[in-house]
């Protein structure tokens, strides 16, 4: 494979003004002739190893620069569905039938899931107030789920959840994430949806999913919109 | 057509595709070759200039023999070739350092002329500075034909000189120390291989040219351990006028700048003084090469007066000749100087102790040769190889080694720069390789450039700003102006951290209101150095670069560092 300048520079991770000196003061293998710069791949890689510089190819670079592209609120919500009628007095209870309910993976334990939310909910509640939940556990399952998951499940009645602003909590949205860069962007998002009044409002009628996904799709446009202005 | 093609584009020939070394080596073949001949050159036609002029000694107006010498030397230089006078080395090391070895190619002979018409004419001065320059721009411009880089070109640089001092002296260990300590002040293999080379190949068109000759041939001496001792007072002694010399060059050229009046006219001036004392004293006129061989040999009869006064002389005279706008070397005089100096300080020892054992005087001669040498050049090794050499005396190694060494320190404490490098490092153009200087001289503020700055406009709202840092990688966003673009100021994260967390604040500041406007700024084109020492003096940890008013990118001390260490490990680690 022949390399062209830029992509030595690319390599070393210098400037191509940099390795362009560099090959005029005879510090870099590379010649340069009156029909362009001659590039030994392999020389140069033993030269960068002999000096101690960094030194790979602009493949493996692409790979690492191209992010995984975070996915949004509604292929996770769509995932994880919508649950109805969760009965249950206290959190336990709730936590307890709302995971019974859940649409897991196969192989999935439910009463471990059960357990780490719970934990998480002993350290400091989830109720983020306005009668919304988000139980979460407390680290990232990345074994259990290869791509979040969001169920969104509705109480029969709302119950103390011990919220900051001591409202009863009347729907939960129990998030589960293989990492925490998912977990902080669809909390990021979903607490946008919540901080809309409206919103909450309509949350209350307990909406079928229909409704409830296609409003959730009109707030990740604005979100969208808001991020690429 | 095709064969024209070839001869013009050098660099596209198969050789270069060769091993880096084997190819160095095989330039500087050619470039010692190259050199030898332009000193056998000068040797050749200094001999016949002063052959030609040996009818006019006797004449009651040869003083101005070294003034009309000096003029036509100085017109030359000025008008001809459009050089400036002086001996060159410092010249030589200049372009290693800042320009990797370019030098033009009328200095590969411009010098011979001016330093014949010189020292031919009775100046006190030494052929060896103008063939080190001609054999560097040989080399210099060798490497240019055939499209070299730099390191390379700065090699062949060392090897012009190396085969320039071997060939003259002839003495190759000399010449390739010299070129090694002296003009290319790194000790690697790279370098000193090709050098090596060169200086045989000098030596060698020398010896078939001239015949392997030792200059200075001398008597076996006698000495004892009592001489050892003794030569650490001459060392202090060559110190001495080390100084002196350094400083009366120094003074006479101060001196003669103030003068107006056209070049040659100075020039013209130094001669005539000069000739003036060659009356009075004749030693000290030209390269003196017949005398120091007469000290050497014990055949120079004169008192402890006179010598002491020739060596004073012999100062003024060198002086005079190289601080006035004359051309040529101080290698020569330096030896002359130095033998008088040692032959005065025997004078004294048999004056002051006359029972004692001394050494003959050609001992001392020797000895303080090798003294001034290194005084001079503040280069120890040269000094020591050098007179080994030219005198084929191994058996004085031992003193020779202390003389050099105390003399090198002692001037060394009081002048901290050699001659040579003294205006360099006054000017902060001595760039030795792998040192801080030369890493921050290669680097440039272009090369350091971040250009992931989000730029902001002067009448944004803090809200719309909240979101742009959200997006951010960077601490700093530059503010530029609505209309015309211009860099206005700057927002470090730090001004807003106060006001980021009140919503209220969020419509009621403009950017234009909370953005630093007297911030440093840094032009391309500035030497990094000085960007370093604003850093350090206001403790700044990243510099907006501005040109034409307008924002180019963000320059830090963390891509700084990076950037330096790799440039570091490139230049010196193996």
């Amino acid at each position: 494979m022949k390399l062209t300048i830029n992509e030595v520079a690319q390599c070393l991770r210098l400037p191509v003004t940099t390795v362009d000196r560099w090959i005029r003061q005879g510090r870099i293998p590379i010649q340069k002739s009156s029909n362009g710069y001659i590039v030994n791949e392999s020389a140069l890689e033993k030269w960068a190893a002999m000096y101690r510089l960094p030194f790979s190819l602009p493949k493996k670079v692409n790979t690492q620069t191209q992010a995984v592209r975070l996915e949004n609120l509604l292929p996770a919500m769509n995932r994880g569905g919508v649950i109805y009628g969760i009965k249950g007095d206290d959190v336990e209870t709730v936590l307890r039938g709302a995971v019974e309910k859940m649409r897991l993976p196969l192989g999935t334990s439910k009463e471990k899931l059960y357990q780490c939310l719970l934990e998480r909910e002993h350290l400091t509640s989830t109720g983020i107030g306005k009668g919304v939940a988000i139980p979460h556990p407390h680290d990232p399952l990345p074994d259990t789920f290869e791509k979040p998951v969001i169920t969104t499940g509705f109480l029969e009645k709302p119950i103390d959840f011990y919220a900051i602003d001591d409202r009863l909590v009347f729907v939960m949205f129990i998030l589960l994430s293989p990492s925490i860069k998912f977990h902080l962007h669809l909390l990021s998002r979903l607490s946008f949806c919540v901080r809309d009044n409206a919103f909450v409002e309509f949350l209350k009628t307990c909406p079928d999913s229909s409704a409830y996904f296609s409003k959730i799709a009109d707030f990740e446009k604005q979100l969208d919109r808001a991020d690429n202005s | 057509m095709r064969v024209l093609k070839l001869w013009r584009y050098p660099a596209n020939w198969a050789i270069f595709r060769l091993d880096d070394r084997l190819l160095l080596i095989l330039m500087a073949i050619i470039v010692g070759n190259c050199s030898g001949l332009a000193s056998v050159i000068l040797n050749r036609s200094l001999l016949a200039m002063s052959e030609w002029l040996y009818h006019f000694r006797s004449h009651w107006w040869v003083f101005v023999l070294p003034a009309v010498g000096a003029a036509l030397s100085s017109l030359f230089l000025e008008k001809v070739v459009k050089e400036g006078a002086g001996h060159g080395v410092p010249e030589v090391i200049y372009s290693v350092s800042r320009y990797g070895g370019l030098l033009r190619f009328r200095s590969s002979f411009s010098r011979l002329i001016s330093s014949c018409l010189t020292i031919g004419s009775g100046g006190s001065a030494g052929p060896e500075a103008p063939v080190v320059i001609s054999g560097a721009a040989i080399g210099s411009n060798i490497a240019k034909y055939f499209s070299l880089n730099d390191r390379q070109r700065v090699t062949l640089v060392g090897c012009g000189a190396a085969g320039a001092i071997s060939s003259i002296f002839n003495a190759p260990i000399a010449g390739m120390v010299f070129a090694i300590e002296v003009i290319v002040g790194e000790w690697k293999s790279v370098n000193i291989v090709p050098i090596a080379i060169a200086a045989v190949a000098g030596t060698e068109i020398s010896r078939i040219l001239q015949g392997n000759q030792i200059p200075f041939s001398h008597h076996l001496f006698k000495f004892d351990l009592l001489n050892v001792f003794a030569c650490i007072g001459l060392a202090v002694l060559s110190a001495a006028a080390s100084i002196l010399l350094t400083r009366t060059l120094r003074s006479m050229h101060t001196l003669s700048h103030k003068l107006s009046g056209p070049l040659w006219l100075r020039a013209a001036i130094g001669g005539c003084a000069v000739g003036i004392i060659g009356l009075f004293l004749p030693v000290v006129l030209g390269e003196g090469y017949q005398t120091v061989e007469a000290l050497i040999g014990g055949r120079y009869s004169q008192g402890l007066a006179f010598v002491a006064l020739a060596s004073f002389a012999k100062i003024a005279a060198t002086a005079l000749t190289l601080g006035w706008g004359g051309s040529g070397g101080i290698f020569a005089p330096c030896l002359v100087i130095g033998s008088l100096v040692g032959v005065t300080y025997h004078h004294f020892l048999s004056l002051l102790w006359s029972s004692a054992l001394w050494a003959n005087e050609g001992y001392y001669a020797l000895l303080g040769m090798a003294g001034l040498i290194s005084g001079m050049l503040q280069a120890p090794l040269t000094g020591i190889f050098l007179i080994i050499e030219i005198t084929g005396g191994y058996e004085v190694i031992l003193p020779l080694i202390v003389v050099s060494a105390v003399t090198t320190t002692l001037c060394h404490y009081i002048e901290p720069a050699s001659y040579y490098l003294k205006d360099l490092v006054e000017h902060g153009h001595l760039l030795r390789p792998g040192t801080d200087a030369r890493v921050l001289s290669d680097l440039n503020v272009p090369e350091l450039i971040e250009r992931d700055c989000i730029i902001v406009k002067q009448n944004m709202l803090l809200r719309d700003f909240v979101h742009i840092v959200q997006k951010s990688h960077r601490n700093y966003f530059p503010v530029e102006d609505d209309k015309t673009g211009n860099f206005l100021g700057i927002i470090h994260w730090d001004d807003i951290r106060p006001y980021l967390f009140n919503p209220v604040m969020y419509d009621a500041v403009f950017l234009g209101q909370i953005m630093n406007t007297h911030v440093e700024v840094v032009h391309p084109d500035d030497d990094l150095l000085e960007v370093l020492r604003k850093m350090d003096i206001k403790g700044l940890f990243s510099m907006p670069v501005v040109m034409n008013n307008r924002f180019v990118g963000l320059i830090s001390k963390a891509t700084i560092l990076d950037r330096y260490r790799k440039e570091l490990m490139v230049q010196t680690s193996h």
